[in-house]
């Protein structure tokens, strides 16, 4: 049986390792051999927070067909106000792709910061402490606690934009600060209405009453500032525009984490509110009004990514398109649609990350714009060869793993009726694959000013491969990643 | 006798050619090419050992776990229809790989080169040995990648900017071809491209959408007019090799899967309909189109490639009109097989060898005389005889004239229009103006026999070619070249003279 402490632990964990990454950090910070004792330290954090997950997995799945399990700290399963857990098989797959990936990226961010300046410990105790929120988050069993934990992970984030202080980022976080505060008090508003109408604040309870209510006037105002506040925070168009700004004047590392992490658990947050709580059509009949959100986001983030001249820019757009082709899942409320985007949510996160990442080493040699990526191909063939996989899996080319994504997203589409939003996907499809090729183009088919071949990093190199080897084997066996899916498919009682 | 796993070995093979050419190729580019040719030549075995079974039950098939939740199996079959292709497309996989080795010497990143034929030939064949539809995909746009770094790196002029028109064209139709996928998956929760048959049957509604979906997307890839603009830049500016694969393999691929996809599938469901016949009848016009457009375009062009790939849209438009003639009567499981169906895979066939034999003779012409200009050509017969004798056989195979291949399947798919002529009175102009398309095709190839390799040399440089020291002497093509156009060679004159192996497996076919 999961018992509290177990579905604390993880959190516990990095949260009591992301405070002693400071002093660790400074103790180790005059030794010469520093990168491998940091080395040592990250592998250590993650191998004992994973062991931490793990053990909540072996324990939730010990039951025979576990279904939605409610852990509160008082005893009493649906008390109005007590802060709780709930645990499904959700919760656990987002726990390990979030500890999976932020792994990666720290490793990464390690070798990436340490190329430029001195290492800062903060920087690395932020991200554990963000995977730590965004671990609790994906635990909360009401939407008090998923509100505290998220805009934790939301609003700490700024700290990984702002870690450069150039003056774009300080703008962008800036102006990303104001929209997350905007945001949270939408959320809070909407909140205390549905406070209001339930009495109670609890997933499921809020569900059943809800569901039974006889004037839904209230509700619609309610959903109106929940959905608007979090559609702010997923970067929904047209409420989209603080991230192709922060994600750019960020530093890589801290862009392919965000986009990694924090992105995902935006849509985690997505469904777990509007697809459980707010199921239509039981509760209230939105669909349609995210379906062309949706569309837009698709439309927009695709156009803008067509005219970037700044490379690291066209992927914060494609950012902002992926936030279109997980709509499409939620929209969809079906089976498959629920499906695709927790597979969406791995492939997306890492393929965005992984781009990220290859840019990033890239923008380390002063290639910016795609006039410098001219030939980067013959000059640095590696991180050319990780770009273009993430290029062809943004395209959705099989045997990838983006196109197994935007298949069952797309067949969603198409099973609730929606043709034309899936049409609309693949349009859009085809002009990503536009300017995906035509940064191919210009990496492959043009020749460079000088052909001196650039030594790239090794060290920074392996995480990135490791990303790759994911895209590719998750691609062509997505039956791994759909066996730990598979449980919270059948869990599900509402969809059709 | 059959291997065990043979279909699966298919794909292995040249999956593990993969990293072995590339470090064959680092020591020796010419064992790395063998290499790959010897794949070809064991997957050709691997496939001929299927046929005792498919003459006992028609089909072959094999079947492994690969995705449950979705219900996808790594479904691999072989029946008449797919074998004669696949076979094909291996045949020239072998000869384009052996013209590699004389072709691309010297030329730079070779390893890459052979690692992407090899990477190409899984998708090449893969294609039309698969029923299920989501490994079909993949093999779809496997074929795709590859080429496009084939035609973009090793292309004559702007490659990549041909490569780039090839990509976007070719997978703004896949998308297609994926929403149809998913739509069959959606209404009939199965992703067996024979099963789903069956199972479309009650779904006549969404059936239609499919089948154009499908269809547009399926078109694109075969360059019927008006979704050709990417076939003659892409054939054109690729490397011969190239040329050769995609005017012979893919878009037949495009060909195939509108046979096996929209008329096998999804059409049975429309079938009897006024929308049925209706969607047959616009595939001949649009093939009556594509075959005068590709030859009065081929009669004007004076780049030796572009002519070359003009005839394939031609050709395609000939394709296009077989398909069409499919019976519009609903059909379930069972069929019987019309000359129009033998005619149209066969003509598929001829088509491949005899367009792979003419693009490398192409570029064996171009290598040699590094022209590309046909009205600076001229008298090259009596230079390059090998290469000479190989492209008439071809410009004759293509022009439709006994005793070469194109003349049996295009006698054949006239025969099932006659036959259709008595039923629908609707394809009496059709047939008609396919048969004067048959006349342009005559015309452009003896155009290009006579330009190219009879009269005297037109080069600019004719008068003073003989005195001026540097010039250098056009000699006839190196072995290994010689050797990949001998190959076609004898095929396109046995499949001319002896068509029946070809027929008559083809005739096994139980279920399209």
């Amino acid at each position: 049986m999961v018992g509290i402490i177990d579905v604390a632990l993880p959190i516990i964990c990095l949260v009591a390792f992301s405070l002693l990454t400071i002093p660790v950090f400074r103790v180790i910070r005059k030794s010469q051999h520093r990168i491998g004792l940091m080395l040592v330290w990250f592998a250590t954090v993650f191998a004992v927070s994973g062991a931490a997950v793990a053990n909540l997995t072996a324990k939730y799945y010990s039951v025979p067909s576990p279904s939605f399990m409610n852990i509160t700290l008082t005893g009493e399963p649906y008390s109005s106000l007590s802060s709780a857990f709930m645990i499904d098989a959700i919760s656990i797959y987002m726990a390990i792709i979030f500890i999976a990936v932020s792994a990666v990226v720290v490793f990464y961010s390690l070798f990436h910061i340490s190329e430029d300046e001195r290492l800062s410990g903060r920087y690395f105790a932020i991200m554990l402490m963000l995977t730590a929120a965004l671990t609790g988050a994906v635990f909360s069993g009401d939407l008090l606690t998923l509100f505290i934990f998220w805009e934790s992970a939301a609003a700490g984030s700024s700290f990984l934009m702002i870690y450069k202080k150039t003056r774009a980022s300080l703008n962008s976080t800036l102006k990303y600060l104001v929209m997350i505060i905007i945001a949270s008090a939408f959320i809070v508003f909407g909140l205390s209405l549905v406070y209001g109408l339930t009495g109670t604040l609890n997933f499921w309870a809020v569900r059943d009453a809800l569901i039974t209510l006889s004037d839904k006037h209230l509700l619609l105002i309610a959903f109106v500032f929940i959905a608007t506040g979090y559609a702010i925070e997923s970067a929904i168009v047209p409420f989209h525009f603080w991230l192709p700004d922060a994600y750019t004047a960020a530093p890589s590392s801290s862009a392919a984490f965000l986009s990694a992490l924090i992105d995902q658990g935006s849509y985690y947050v997505l469904i777990r509110v509007l697809v459980f709580i707010l199921t239509p059509p039981a509760v209230l009949n939105w669909t349609l009004m995210l379906a062309v959100m949706s569309a837009l986001t698709m439309i927009v983030g695709n156009l803008f990514a067509l005219i970037q001249t700044n490379v690291k820019r066209l992927i914060a757009n494609i950012c902002v398109a992926d936030v279109g082709y997980n709509l499409i899942g939620i929209t969809s409320v079906t089976a498959t649609g629920l499906m695709g985007n927790l597979y969406f949510f791995l492939i997306g996160g890492i393929t965005t990350a992984l781009s990220f990442m290859a840019v990033g080493l890239i923008n380390h040699y002063g290639f910016k714009t795609l006039e410098d990526f001219s030939g980067l191909g013959w000059k640095m063939p590696f991180v050319s060869l990780a770009l273009l996989i993430a290029g062809l899996s943004f395209a959705g080319v099989p045997p990838l793993g983006g196109f197994t994504a935007k298949f069952l997203v797309f067949t969603a589409a198409i099973e609730a009726n929606m043709s034309w939003l899936a049409v609309v996907g693949v349009l859009t499809s085809v002009i990503q694959t536009a300017y995906v090729f035509r940064l191919v183009n210009y990496m492959y088919g043009r020749r460079p000013q000088d052909e001196t071949r650039i030594k790239e990093s090794k060290r920074m190199l392996i995480p990135i491969f490791i990303l790759v080897g994911a895209i590719i084997i998750l691609g062509i066996f997505p039956q791994i990643v759909f066996n730990l899916i598979q449980p919270s498919i059948n869990q599900i009682t509402f969809f059709p | 006798m059959t291997v065990p796993y043979s279909l699966l070995l298919v794909f292995i093979l040249p999956t593990l050619g993969v990293p072995l050419a590339y470090f064959a190729a680092k020591k020796s580019t010419k064992a790395a090419g063998i290499l790959v040719a010897l794949i070809a030549l064991a997957n050709i075995g691997l496939v001929l050992s299927t046929l005792p079974a498919i003459a006992s039950d028609s089909i072959y098939q094999e079947s492994y776990v690969w995705i449950p939740i979705l219900d996808a199996r790594f479904t691999l079959f072989v029946d008449g229809i797919s074998a004669s292709i696949a076979l094909i497309s291996l045949v020239l996989i072998l000869a384009a790989t052996l013209f590699s080795i004389n072709y691309m010497e010297g030329k730079k990143n070779l390893p890459v080169y052979y690692a992407l034929l090899s990477m190409l030939s899984i998708g090449l064949v893969g294609v039309f040995i698969t029923s299920n539809l989501l490994l079909f995909y993949f093999c779809w746009e496997l074929m795709l990648v590859p080429a496009y770094f084939i035609v973009g790196g090793w292309g004559y002029r702007e490659s990549y900017r041909a490569a780039f028109k090839l990509f976007i064209f070719t997978h703004a139709g896949a998308v297609f071809v994926l929403l149809g996928i998913g739509a069959i998956y959606m209404t009939t929760g199965l992703t067996d491209m024979f099963a789903a048959q069956a199972a479309l049957l009650s779904y006549s509604g969404i059936a239609r959408w499919i089948l154009i979906a499908l269809t547009a997307g399926f078109a694109v890839k075969m360059a019927i007019v008006p979704l050709h603009m990417w076939l003659p830049d892409a054939h054109s500016e690729a490397p011969a090799t190239m040329s050769a694969l995609l005017s012979g393999v893919i878009i037949s691929a495009g060909a195939y899967a509108i046979l096996r996809l929209s008329l096998g599938t999804v059409f049975p469901a429309v079938a009897g309909t006024e929308f049925g016949s209706s969607f047959l009848h616009g595939l001949a016009v649009f093939g009556v189109i594509s075959a005068f457009f590709g030859a009065f375009i081929a009669l004007v062009e004076t780049d030796i490639k572009r002519i070359i790939a003009y005839s394939s849209i031609a050709h395609m438009g000939y394709v296009m009109f077989g398909l069409s003639l499919y019976s519009s009567a609903p059909i379930v499981g069972a069929i019987t097989i019309t000359a129009a169906i033998v005619g149209t895979v066969l003509h598929i066939v001829n088509h491949a060898v005899s367009k792979g034999l003419f693009f490398l003779s192409a570029g064996a012409i171009m290598h040699q005389t590094e022209m590309r200009d046909i009205n600076e050509m001229g008298g090259l017969a009596g230079k390059m005889p090998f290469t000479g004798a190989s492209s008439i056989t071809a410009a004759l195979s293509i022009a439709g004239s006994p005793p070469f291949a194109c003349f049996v399947s295009e006698f054949l798919i006239f025969v099932g229009a006659f036959e259709i002529i008595s039923v629908d009175g609707f394809y009496t102009f059709p047939t008609i103006f396919m048969l004067i398309a048959t006349v342009l095709s005559l015309a452009y190839s003896l155009r290009f026999i006579y330009r190219v390799f009879l009269g005297q040399s037109r080069s600019k440089n004719a008068g003073q070619e003989s005195e001026s020291e540097g010039e250098k002497k056009v000699v006839d093509a190196p072995t290994f070249m010689k050797l990949a156009m001998g190959i076609l060679v004898i095929f396109v004159i046995i499949l001319g003279i002896y068509p029946a192996f070809f027929i008559n497996l083809i005739k096994t076919v139980a279920i399209i």
